[in-house]
């Protein structure tokens, strides 16, 4: 894949979210995105007249809304600046990350606004999804992203009560998690002995997918605030370097269901990316990872594929609660896409809270050890995957190749 | 922090700066000490017609400080304790400039305690006796239900309202079999329900609440019954009115299929199943595809695959969401699946739909064991469409 080093360092300096809700009758959707503008240029110190340019993402077909950036002008602060809308599905959220940081990188601009959000309350989330497949053949059998094949294929490998367990256990850590995380949309204070009557009790969606599994519908914004290293030294005492990116899709996904074994985007992203910025043993390297998981049993599975695991070790980094708050490689400690999902805003809470993680600021959800190097995805589409490495410090991780 | 008369000491301090008069403090530049035994030492400055309350060590340029304990200091700040009987008994002493202290009263409002927090049992007692005065008999009309709510815990209970000719009678415990029974584990989170705090779907995923019986009655509650109100917010209506506006979209749409996924739809028509086929790689595609992703080149040869084939993947689906070409909402449960027709390999699926009532008796493939046979059944009218196959069935 082509890939040249950075033109010029970028951090990002300034991290805004609203709460996360079922519903946010009470504002509309310009009203929803100021205040995460609000709050991320605050956190930032700046206001509006320093930013050069916004970058604007959401899902093209849930509110039904075409353009609307051109509304929601008035929350974003985009008038008669350099203006971008990006929609990339689920990842549309870490895609305009990437915008930020190329835009930025590229010393066209030096501050960039990136703003995701949705308001799932307003159209049809399962609907709108389904309208993504083609509708020549594909959108006749899909049910948005709500699919049973992971669980299937992970109770055939590892057997029935090991898979649904492990898979269960995640989704308890997962509420642990949202229970400390003040903006979280549900938390519901589950615990470990409850596990056996949620796998008993909790309705059917798909095959062994159970609603307690799969994400919430939620109503939120996020925004960051990028800048050149220049403008980011003046700007805060906590720059968090935006090290790497990589895009990674494959369209046929979805008709990819036969024998032979298929490289998953997220291994091909992760494999890439790891090895051009010399990682050999990312479990080791990272102190945090904030996952795009869409359901507790993907969540699971896709552990192995970010961490190019072999066999059940992702298993036991679950079992053994590895991945808990405490654990050696906690995985959202914000909750997660599990207790929070405002789709278009999604992935990129996903990067500002791995940032919140290396600045140390994530108060309650903070991980009690030093948070060095940060690791954030995220999903969509027909698998798509854009996969970020956050630094705290500038130097001593090497020059990228 | 001790409360006495149900109000902390700080609960005074605190709210200093929204009681705060600024035409109070005209003119008065000054720095106040209070110490409050056992509670700890703050310090109000005033100047500028503006105030800052600061819990300090030690007081310095004090023009007065006051001693007193928790429990004086805050009967005189919410009228329960005499302040000069409590001076003249010395339980609240002033060192320094009296005349300064004495200014202070105008520059505060007095003190409100905030409405105490009902309690779980309070609220749910109060939720069921305001049940019948919310009953909206015009959303009833036609109604003879009777509704159950299984209440669990402390400080839950059983109740049952029984809705008749446009009347709601509310009865203790569950009365016969109700129409539906609302059953809830734990009753703090009834009330949370009630107040809007969490949505029902949440605890059904949860698995903390269920329904039993008509489904349909427990979603039109929320019509039947008007929303409970906690005593003493009536007046607390928002000042500004908040609408949703509802609308539908409905459009009508052609989709070009382009020559490739028009002779895949036309071979349909006649019973046929064509693949077409990458030059270089030599893979199938299904349905087919202009070019070869990877390869990046036109598919340009055909193959006829199939009709029957093995079952690899057989998704169950529950969950009943809309088609969005239609806007109907699809009948479930119904098995997703992905066949692997004769005359393809490895990953060249097939990717249709099961025969209903079959879908809890085929095998899905795994490892070296292959799924279970299937064929297509045909429509009778083919028009070149997915529902040219009307699903596949297990072919015996």
């Amino acid at each position: 894949m082509g890939h040249r080093k950075k033109n010029r360092n970028v951090a990002i300096v300034g991290i805004g979210q609203t709460r996360y809700s079922s519903h946010r009758e009470d504002v509309n959707q310009p009203e929803m995105i100021q205040e995460a503008v609000r709050l991320a240029l605050k956190d930032a110190g700046i206001s509006i007249a320093e930013v050069d340019a916004v970058v604007h993402g959401n899902m093209e077909l849930f509110e039904m809304v075409h353009q609307p950036d051109l509304w929601h002008v008035l929350g974003t602060g985009a008038y008669g600046k350099n203006a971008f809308r990006v929609t990339t599905g689920g990842t549309t959220g870490t895609t305009i990350a990437a915008v930020g940081d190329n835009l930025v990188a590229s010393g066209m601009y030096d501050v960039a606004l990136v703003i995701g959000f949705e308001k799932l309350q307003e159209g049809h989330t399962t609907g709108g999804i389904t309208n993504m497949a083609d509708p020549l053949w594909a959108r006749n059998l899909l049910t948005g992203a709500l699919t049973g094949t992971t669980a299937s294929r992970m109770i055939k490998e590892f057997g029935e009560e090991r898979a649904k367990r492990a898979s269960m256990m995640m989704r308890v850590i997962m509420d642990k998690h949202a229970a400390l995380n003040p903006n979280a949309h549900r938390s519901f204070g589950l615990d470990f002995d409850q596990m056996e009557s949620l796998m008993a009790n909790s309705p059917k969606l798909v095959g062994e997918l159970q609603l307690i599994h799969m994400c919430s519908q939620s109503d939120g914004a996020c925004a960051l605030i990028l800048a050149c290293e220049e403008k980011a030294k003046k700007m805060t005492q906590k720059p968090v370097w935006v090290r790497d990116h990589i895009t990674v899709h494959r369209e046929e996904t979805f008709n990819l269901f036969g024998n032979e074994p298929v490289e998953m985007t997220h291994h091909f992203a992760a494999r890439h990316l790891f090895e051009r910025n010399g990682i050999t043993d990312p479990v080791e390297y990272f102190d945090v990872f904030e996952m795009y998981d869409p359901s507790s049993w993907w969540g699971l599975d896709w552990l192995r594929e970010f961490f190019l695991l072999e066999g059940d070790e992702h298993l036991k980094l679950v079992e053994n609660k590895e991945i808990m708050v405490g654990g050696k490689i906690p995985m959202n400690p914000s909750g997660g896409v599990i207790a929070s999902n405002p789709i278009g805003a999604t992935a990129l809470v996903r990067v500002a809270e791995a940032a919140l993680q290396v600045r140390g600021d994530a108060g309650r959800h903070q991980i009690p050890k030093s948070v060095k190097h940060a690791l954030a995805s995220g999903f969509g589409g027909t698998l798509w995957t854009v996969l970020f490495i956050l630094e705290k410090e500038l130097t001593g991780w090497g020059d990228a190749k | 922090m001790s409360e006495y008369f149900g109000v902390k000491v700080e609960d005074i301090f605190n709210t200093m700066p929204e009681r705060f008069r600024p035409e109070g403090a005209e003119g008065v530049t000054a720095s106040y000490g209070y110490s409050i035994q056992g509670e700890g030492n703050w310090r109000l400055t005033v100047k500028d017609g503006k105030m800052k309350i600061e819990k300090v060590d030690a007081f310095s340029s004090c023009a007065t400080v006051t001693v007193t304990d928790g429990e004086t200091f805050v009967g005189i700040n919410i009228g329960k304790v005499d302040a000069m009987k409590a001076f003249s008994s010395g339980k609240f002493k002033v060192e320094g400039d009296f005349g300064a202290l004495a200014k202070t009263a105008k520059m505060f409002r007095k003190y409100v305690p905030p409405p105490k927090e009902m309690s779980t049992r309070e609220f749910i007692l109060d939720m069921f006796a305001t049940l019948e005065k919310r009953f909206q008999p015009k959303k009833a009309e036609g109604l003879n239900v009777s509704i159950g709510y299984d209440i669990g815990g402390e400080d839950g209970g059983k109740w049952t309202a029984i809705i008749r000719n446009g009347e709601c009678a509310l009865k203790e415990g569950l009365v016969g079999k109700p129409t539906v029974t609302l059953q809830v584990q734990s009753a703090a989170d009834w009330v949370a329900l009630m107040l809007g705090r969490i949505d029902p779907l949440s605890l059904l995923s949860a698995g903390k609440a269920a329904i039993v019986g008509d489904a349909q009655l427990a979603l039109k509650l929320g019509e039947i019954f008007s929303p409970y109100v906690p005593p003493g917010e009536k007046a607390k209506e928002l000042e500004q009115e908040l609408l949703v506006l509802r609308k539908t979209i409905s459009v009508n749409q052609r989709f070009a299929t382009g020559p490739v996924m028009g002779k895949f739809l036309k071979g349909l028509k006649d019973k046929k199943i064509l693949a077409n086929q990458c030059p270089q790689c030599g893979r199938l595609q299904l349905p087919p595809r202009e070019v070869c992703a990877e390869c990046r080149v036109r598919s340009t040869g055909w193959k006829e695959v199939g009709p029957k084939g093995h079952l690899i993947v057989n998704e169950i689906v529950y969950y009943a969401s809309p088609d969005p070409l239609t806007g109907e909402t699809r009948e479930t449960p119904y098995g997703s699946i992905h066949v692997l027709l004769d005359g393809c390999q490895g990953n060249e699926t097939f990717w249709h739909l099961l025969r209903p009532d079959q879908i809890d008796q085929v095998k899905e493939a795994w490892e070296d064991e292959k799924g279970t046979r299937l064929r297509p059944v045909w429509a009778e009218h083919r028009t070149g469409s997915i529902h040219d196959i009307q699903y596949f069935e297990i072919d015996s």
